[in-house]
């Protein structure tokens, strides 16, 4: 007797897909009852927040006067007295990073050391919010209307320092656009003077570099846009996941409440 | 005929759905373990190049895909070097004792060759099974000496005519390459003296190159490492110089111009005349010096580094100087050519190439200068005057 073959119809694939669903949500709940939420000292058992930090790298951690300096350092501090405990930096080399929060035993809780968000740590770290974009940024005077690659014209000069991302990106837009004129010097700073003088109409530069010239030459009208995205974030590690939701929350605080801000106007 | 073709769609009709369902697997599997590119060898290859001096150190051995291991190659190639250095690990090569896996290096070897290139091979990194535990894959014991040099020895012997060139481990003055044992010259030496004559047994027209020393101002008893002038003099007198042809060295300029004078207590480029001081001061028969890295970053935040229009000045400067003393360096080779994946920090600033291959400027100045292909105007343009 031949049987009757079954059949999966669309509205049984609905019907357990639904009762899967029910079932996973009371495993999650059934597991979640009876877990304390961790307290301040189950997730900095050291009784302090010990941040992994490569003082080499100015404005953002550096050595003056015997003195650890910079936005990642005050960024540190912060981020303690948000949560409450006192923070210890670990200066190391760039090598040792991500090494001295990953390996056993952990040499800190968290590294904020302009680590750019690199998918292939996905494995082994968190990372929180970006703190700062380092990328490429166009600058111009106010009145240009010049402000991404898409404005740039036949006559229009764009300078940037010889050799650098900017002049990889430069010779990227000559093969997207038609050609226009190209002013490479020595450093980027020079490119933003050819700017400020009138050889150029617009500079190509790190974000960095054109924070800290425009702060040093306040009056010079001129305008920022960014280009490219360079974005530092801190790093967890991942079986930390506490830790990373504390560190994160602390960052958005300081976001909201304007430190952030604050920061980077003090440091750039 | 007709009946033929009759049954042929009887067949097809009878299990049309097997072969729907043959079709659906065939493309899943597809999409799963897509096809790897293919990068057949092409027609040998010569390096067309005015600057046979220019050399460059590539980082291929953790290299997956074939295609990029060519395209790595070629782009030295097109770029005018003549060299590479490449490290080819032993912990790679014979995972279990006495079983060899040549797969990667066949790989970069063949394509190296395929594109005319001279090839440098430093070997280390000791397999787990050769050496404790507890220690890092520098540590060699020196029991496993003898299974250092087999595995120096089936190389030597597997490439050779393709690779004439190797160097025996890496900077051995340093405590983290030397396993975080104590450094020791008179040690590295005994290991020299192993490897060597059974290399030219192995391939008469090998050179073998003692392993260059970091430049470091260390002093005695430093627990990591040894300042290099002493190290080297230290291996002199022991009588090393019997147990290696020619002598690799590290020159990096750090943030000091190529013409910075050299000083016992400066890390600059030319520091290398200080090591040549001392081959010349124990040798008649001086052994050629071949820089098998050397280079400037240009990371704008990086306090050891220059910007990127110093990184190519210098670099270019280092090659004319190397040309003008090429009766005793031979190479100079520039770290690095790209990495596999990016560190995302200040050692990409090393690279000439980006890990996706975007050119970097510096690639291009290097190209045209070693195609002769430089142009009169400087570089960049004089500082605008406020």
């Amino acid at each position: 007797m031949a049987t009757r073959p079954y059949k999966i119809r669309p509205h049984n694939l609905l019907y357990l897909g639904t009762i899967t669903l029910f079932i996973i949500g009371i495993f999650a709940i059934l597991f979640q009852i009876g877990v304390d939420k961790p307290s301040l000292k189950d997730i900095f058992p050291a009784g302090e927040v010990r941040i992994g930090i490569d003082a080499t790298l100015p404005p953002f951690a550096f050595i003056s006067d015997n003195e650890l300096a910079g936005f990642e350092i005050t960024l540190g501090e912060q981020i303690g007295e948000q949560i409450g405990l006192p923070v210890r930096f670990v200066n190391m080399g760039f090598d040792g990073l991500y090494d001295s929060l990953v390996g056993e035993p952990a040499q800190v809780d968290l590294v904020i050391s302009r680590l750019i968000i690199d998918p292939l740590r996905s494995g082994e770290v968190y990372y929180t919010r970006p703190y700062f974009n380092a990328g490429l940024v166009l600058v111009t005077e106010d009145a240009s209307q010049i402000n991404s690659m898409n404005d740039i014209q036949p006559d229009t000069a764009l300078a940037y320092a010889y050799g650098s991302r900017a002049d990889n990106e430069a010779r990227r837009w000559l093969r997207r656009i038609p050609p226009f004129e190209t002013r490479p010097y020595e450093i980027p700073t020079h490119a933003l003077d050819a700017v400020r003088v009138g050889d150029a109409d617009i500079a190509l530069t790190d974000s960095v570099t054109a924070r800290l010239y425009l702060s040093e030459n306040p009056q010079w009208q001129a305008e920022i846009y960014p280009v490219t995205d360079e974005l530092y974030a801190i790093a967890i590690r991942i079986h930390d996941i506490e830790r990373w939701r504390l560190i994160e929350n602390a960052l958005t605080d300081l976001f909201e409440n304007s430190t952030i801000e604050q920061l980077t106007d003090l440091w750039f | 005929m007709n009946s033929m073709l009759t049954s042929l769609i009887d067949i097809l009709r009878a299990n049309w759905q097997w072969i729907v369902r043959g079709y659906v697997l065939w493309i899943i599997l597809g999409i799963i373990f897509p096809a790897q590119h293919r990068a057949p060898l092409q027609d040998p290859q010569t390096v067309q190049t005015l600057q046979p001096q220019v050399c460059v150190h590539t980082d291929l051995k953790d290299e997956v895909d074939e295609w990029k291991i060519q395209r790595s190659l070629q782009l030295v190639r097109e770029m005018g070097a003549t060299t590479i250095v490449e490290f080819f690990p032993w912990a790679y090569a014979e995972p279990q004792d006495n079983q060899y896996n040549w797969s990667q290096f066949d790989r970069i070897i063949n394509h190296a060759h395929n594109q005319g290139l001279r090839i440098i091979a430093r070997l280390g990194l000791v397999p787990d099974w050769a050496r404790p535990s507890d220690t890092t894959l520098n540590y060699l014991p020196e029991e496993s000496d003898e299974a250092f040099t087999e595995f120096a020895v089936a190389f030597a012997t597997r490439y050779a005519g393709r690779v004439n060139d190797v160097i025996i481990w890496n900077e051995p003055n340093l405590a983290f390459e030397w396993g975080y044992q104590p450094i020791d010259p008179l040690r590295y030496t005994r290991l020299l003296e192993h490897v060597y004559s059974r290399l030219h047994q192995a391939n008469p027209n090998i050179i073998v190159h003692a392993g260059a020393l970091a430049p470091t101002l260390e002093p005695v008893g430093s627990p990591h490492g040894l300042n290099d002038l002493i190290y080297l003099e230290s291996l002199y007198e022991v009588g090393a110089y019997e147990f290696f042809d020619a002598l690799a060295v590290h020159a990096y300029g750090l943030t000091q111009p190529t013409d910075a004078p050299p000083a016992e207590n400066e890390l600059n480029f030319r520091r290398v005349e200080l090591i040549r001081e001392i081959i010349v001061r124990y040798t008649d028969d001086e052994a050629p010096v071949f820089i098998t890295e050397s280079g400037w970053n240009d990371n704008p935040s990086w306090i050891h580094a220059v910007t990127p229009s110093r990184r190519i000045a210098n670099t270019l400067d280092a090659f004319e100087w190397t040309q003008q003393n090429s009766s005793w360096v031979e190479n100079l080779c520039i770290w690095i050519l790209r990495y596999p994946r990016p560190t995302r920090r200040y050692p990409d600033n090393w690279t000439l190439v980006t890990s996706e291959f975007q050119l970097k400027p510096i690639y291009y100045a290097i190209q045209s200068y070693a195609r002769g292909w430089e142009s009169d105007e400087e570089l960049w343009l004089p500082a605008p005057t406020k």
